[in-house]
């Protein structure tokens, strides 16, 4: 489906869509929205861009990290070379070609949706750890004591939920592009 | 002690990353890991020994009191102290054993969790925790026997452990409850000050049998041996530790620590002796038929935690302490038997002790260890194998009753074990032979220090047993018997009939070895008759489940989604018009009539755009059309639920809607043409379900509507909502904060549920079939 009207539109509502989902997420709290909802919201972009341009594109536009590699010298110390990467990975559009003449590709960090279930259970179950580190009992909620602009207060059962809102993103999406794949 | 525990934690599941990193030298900080903990429980050990107890308790699940609470006395230490040592060389043996195995990360991940979760199940102090690392055991040790999983039989034999030692796990979780609410009270320290109350309550047999069904499975004793030979399956590293300290050692532990609680009885101690004096004699047959090495061991360790459960059964003072000493030699001999075996085994390729002679001279180190060890094992004069035996037989004559059966089976294990001695220690190594064993590669310092140390150490307990061995058998006999006993053990040996036995123990081994050749040569036609044990029960149990589920699933299984719903339905209309037949109440419409007829223009127009809808779903012969109504049925949901004060699950229901439409559309031209498959009759039969269904559910709606809603927890949240869970939207505070754990079991549940689609659909991309 690869319409012009919707491949335009649909880049400038991922941002949006995006932001909404946030922002219900945040507001969960005191409002009706949270996690559910949220992660819900903020699928919904990413399944419209996968509609047009396929799903594989998506995950490699708004998944995937590049860390460009760069091979290590057997006499150069470790630091330097340290220091070579990350400059690599900085300048890395001025040094494209100098990159593709290198090994390209090594260290690719490549972030699936299934990667965000996963980081969402664990988010949601850090969360509960904290206060079985503080000596109470798994799950007990704790609040720092100061407001945030637009977050508003913040504590575990906001990360928990947060939890939810990447679990449902991921589940959402990871469905979605296995069906449309197919 | 969480702290030694969560270290081990981490250690373990660091250990593939640290592969990458170190490569070989990964033994290192692995074998660092249980040395240092050794260290650190030694630290507690002057203390302990003067008597005191050390707990320590994380609140987990109060309010269920499942609680970490780990418990520190004499018995703790005596087997934390083992666990540790003994892990310590096993971990820097693996490490030779394993050289360049591409999976050695994984190895050690399988090896120091299993070690954790060991050293977790002694010193935990609460019987929960107990149950969780009881649990963990089975688990890792199902990983670890499984190591090797391109080999069927490997398969096999994990599988086989993990459900013998699983059905104990389920038994061991009821017994300790029963036994908890038998004491009232779920820590250990506690349940050991109350024998009586536990003894006299009605729940004490049942709780005894249970605890006892999952100590036999866990130390394979009869009928539940079968699993052990197979576990050998496993790497011999593990088979050493599986064999000494950990694992079969956990059955006995937990014998032991419920000895003060439930021991002194009757019932308790007539189940050890039979099944001690089973497995101890039963042990010691089939080990001498055995060809191969690590059969021959694992068979007679079955033999020698019969002899453990059987002094246990006696439960006298000396008994227990005996029971102790014994328990001590056995790990530390039958540790370093099996990495002996290992070396053989990887130095010339077999175990098999038909073909292996002459290996003395090729293999100096490993022959020097062997014969030491099997000294030791025999029960020769200056090593602690001496001493233990001469309490065994103390403890048997002294028994106050059934003393010469009991002596007897003690007899019969121990000349299984001095001919054991003499196949290990003489026969591979120093017999003469014309062609002896090729040795493919000389052995590593890895591979033969760790079975000289346990062998020294064997040694110098056996020289110095008033310094080392007494004070903390003394300490761990005390926390079995929960009173201090004095039992001094010394080398020197008094003249009595114990040592009168000792040496006819010898002579008689002896002979039996000179018989063992003919022996071998009889076990293979007596096969047969094993074949009807109880191995073949499991068989015969297996392959029952399997096809009784196979059955089952076809009957049950149709296949077919409307037969499903179908079902569920049926069932659930079903279990409301029994539970409303008779006394419910009945439904009184009359008083509220005007205001059930108060119907709003706006809920009406959503009504019949909803029944509309359905009415047209039923004609279209569209797909397209049909998803679009059903779209209209499903907002027309969103719109009431917004109607009617509930935005959260209105929001949630609109976003449902447009997903399911999305995904609809996705694979809405993959679809092959619509038609109406099912004849006239089976859509009425449909029609009249689904009306069924509906009137059922206003029924029940008016009915609840009739009594007005009181609910505790409704002024509860509402009170708290905002002061303990800082939000003002009710809903989401309850989801995100006081119900948090259901969220995560139901968030758990989706992720799961993703997989299983996500596997589905791939599967059958794979086979070529369309979606």
């Amino acid at each position: 489906m690869r319409t012009i009207i919707l491949s335009i539109a649909i880049r400038l509502l991922i941002p949006l869509f995006l932001f909404f989902s946030l922002y219900i997420l945040f507001r969960g709290h005191n409002h009706p929205g949270g996690g559910f909802i949220g992660g819900l919201i903020g699928s919904i972009g990413f399944i419209f861009h996968a509609m047009v341009h396929g799903p594989q594109h998506t995950v490699n536009t708004f998944f995937r990290i590049n860390f460009y590699g760069y091979q290590h010298q057997p006499t150069q110390s470790r630091s330097i070379y340290l220091m070579r990467m990350m400059r690599v990975n900085r300048w890395r559009k001025r040094k494209r070609h100098y990159l593709e003449r290198r090994n390209r590709n090594r260290g690719l960090l490549h972030i699936e949706p299934i990667d965000l279930i996963a980081a969402g259970l664990f988010v949601a179950t850090t969360s509960g750890m904290l206060g079985l580190f503080l000596q109470e009992p798994f799950m007990t909620a704790r609040w720092v004591s100061f407001y945030l602009p637009f977050l508003g207060r913040l504590g575990t059962p906001l990360l928990f939920d947060t939890g939810v809102y990447l679990l449902v993103m991921g589940i959402v999406l990871k469905i979605t592009f296995v069906m449309a794949e197919e | 002690m969480l702290v030694a525990i969560l270290a081990g934690l981490i250690v373990s599941l660091s250990s593939p990353a640290l592969y990458k990193m170190l490569g070989k030298w990964l033994f290192v900080p692995m074998a660092l890991l249980p040395f240092t903990l050794f260290i650190y429980f030694c630290a507690f050990l002057p203390s302990v020994l003067q008597g005191h107890t050390f707990t320590s308790e994380y609140r987990w699940v109060p309010s269920l009191y499942i609680n970490l609470h780990f418990y520190l006395d004499g018995l703790s230490i005596f087997f934390a102290l083992l666990i540790t040592a003994i892990g310590t060389l096993v971990m820097v043996y693996a490490g030779g054993y394993l050289t360049g195995h591409p999976l050695l990360g994984r190895f050690y991940l399988y090896l120091s969790f299993f070690m954790m979760s060991m050293l977790g199940l002694v010193l935990s102090g609460n019987i929960f925790c107990m149950f969780i690392f009881w649990e963990l055991t089975s688990i890792s040790s199902y990983m670890l026997i499984g190591f090797g999983h391109e080999n069927a039989a490997s398969r096999y034999a994990a599988l086989q452990a993990l459900l013998v030692t699983g059905m104990g796990g389920l038994a061991l979780m009821a017994g300790l409850i029963l036994i908890g609410n038998a004491g009232n009270s779920y820590s250990l320290s506690t349940l050991l000050t109350r024998q009586e109350l536990i003894q006299s309550d009605a729940l004490y047999l049942p709780a005894l049998l249970l605890i006892l069904l999952a100590a036999f499975t866990k130390s394979a004793q009869f009928p539940f041996h079968f699993w052990l030979p197979n576990a050998m399956a496993a790497p011999t590293p593990v088979s050493a530790f599986l064999h000494s300290a950990t694992m079969v050692k956990a059955g006995i532990y937990l014998l032991a620590r419920f000895n003060p609680i439930m021991g002194g009885t009757p019932e308790w101690q007539l189940p050890l002796l039979i099944a001690g004096s089973i497995s101890a004699v039963a042990g010691a047959w089939l080990a001498l038929q055995q060809t191969d090495l690590k059969a021959i061991l694992a068979y007679s360790t079955i033999s020698a935690l019969g002899i453990l459960v059987l002094m246990i059964g006696i439960g006298t003072d000396k008994a227990l302490a005996a029971m102790l000493a014994f328990l001590l030699l056995h790990a530390l001999n039958k540790c370093t038997l099996f990495l002996i075996a290992g070396s053989i085994d990887h130095a010339t390729g077999t175990r098999d002790v038909k073909l292996l002679q002459g290996l003395g001279k090729s293999m100096r180190p490993i022959a020097i260890a062997a014969s030491l060890v099997s000294l030791s094992y025999a029960g020769v004069f200056p090593f602690f194998g001496f001493i233990s035996k001469e309490l065994l037989y103390e403890a048997t004559l002294e028994a106050e009753s059934n003393a010469p059966v009991s002596f007897i089976i003690v007899f019969v294990s121990k000349v299984a074990s001095v001919v054991i001695a003499f196949v290990l220690g003489y026969r591979l190594f120093w017999r003469t032979s014309t062609a002896p064993t090729v040795v493919r590669h000389p052995c590593g310092r890895k591979l033969y220090m760790p079975p000289l140390v346990l062998v020294f150490l064997s040694l110098l307990f056996g020289l110095l047993p008033s310094q080392l061995a007494t004070p903390l058998l003394n300490s761990a006999s005390g926390a079995v018997l929960s009173r201090g006993i004095q039992v001094d053990l010394h080398l020197l040996p008094k003249f009595s009939m114990a040592l009168l036995n000792t040496i006819f123990t010898f002579i008689v081994g002896y002979l039996a070895y000179a018989q063992h050749n003919r022996l071998l040569n009889v076990a293979p036609r007596l096969l047969p008759l094993y074949n009807t044990g109880p191995e073949s029960w499991y068989q015969q149990a297996i392959t029952g489940l399997l096809k009784g589920s196979v059955k089952l699933t076809s009957m049950i299984q149709s296949g077919y989604l409307r037969s499903y719903i179908a079902a569920i339905v049926l069932v659930h209309v079903g279990l409301v018009i029994l539970s409303l037949w008779g006394e419910g109440p009945a439904l009184n419409i009359s008083t509220r009539l005007d205001q059930l007829l108060d119907v709003k223009v706006y809920e009406l127009v959503l009504l019949v755009l909803m029944v509309g809808s359905v009415f047209f779903l039923f004609r279209t012969r569209s797909r397209l059309t049909s998803i679009a109504t059903m779209g209209i049925i499903g907002f027309s949901v969103a719109l009431l639920y917004l109607l009617f004060g509930a935005p959260d699950v209105s929001a949630t229901q609109f976003l449902i809607e447009t997903l399911t439409v999305v995904l609809f559309v996705l694979v809405l031209h993959r679809l092959p043409p619509f038609r109406f498959l099912s004849h006239r009759y089976r859509r009425y039969k449909y029609i009249i379900l689904s009306a069924l269904f509906g009137g059922m559910m206003t029924y029940v709606l008016l009915l609840v509507k009739q009594f007005p809603l009181q609910s505790e927890l409704k002024a509860y949240y509402g009170e708290h909502g905002y002061m303990l869970g800082r939000g003002r939207n009710l809903v989401n505070v309850i989801i995100v904060d006081f119900r948090a754990l259901d969220t995560l079991g139901e968030i758990t549940v989706l992720a799961v549920t993703a997989l299983g689609i996500m596997a589905l659909l791939r599967l059958r991309a794979e086979k070529g079939g369309k979606l």
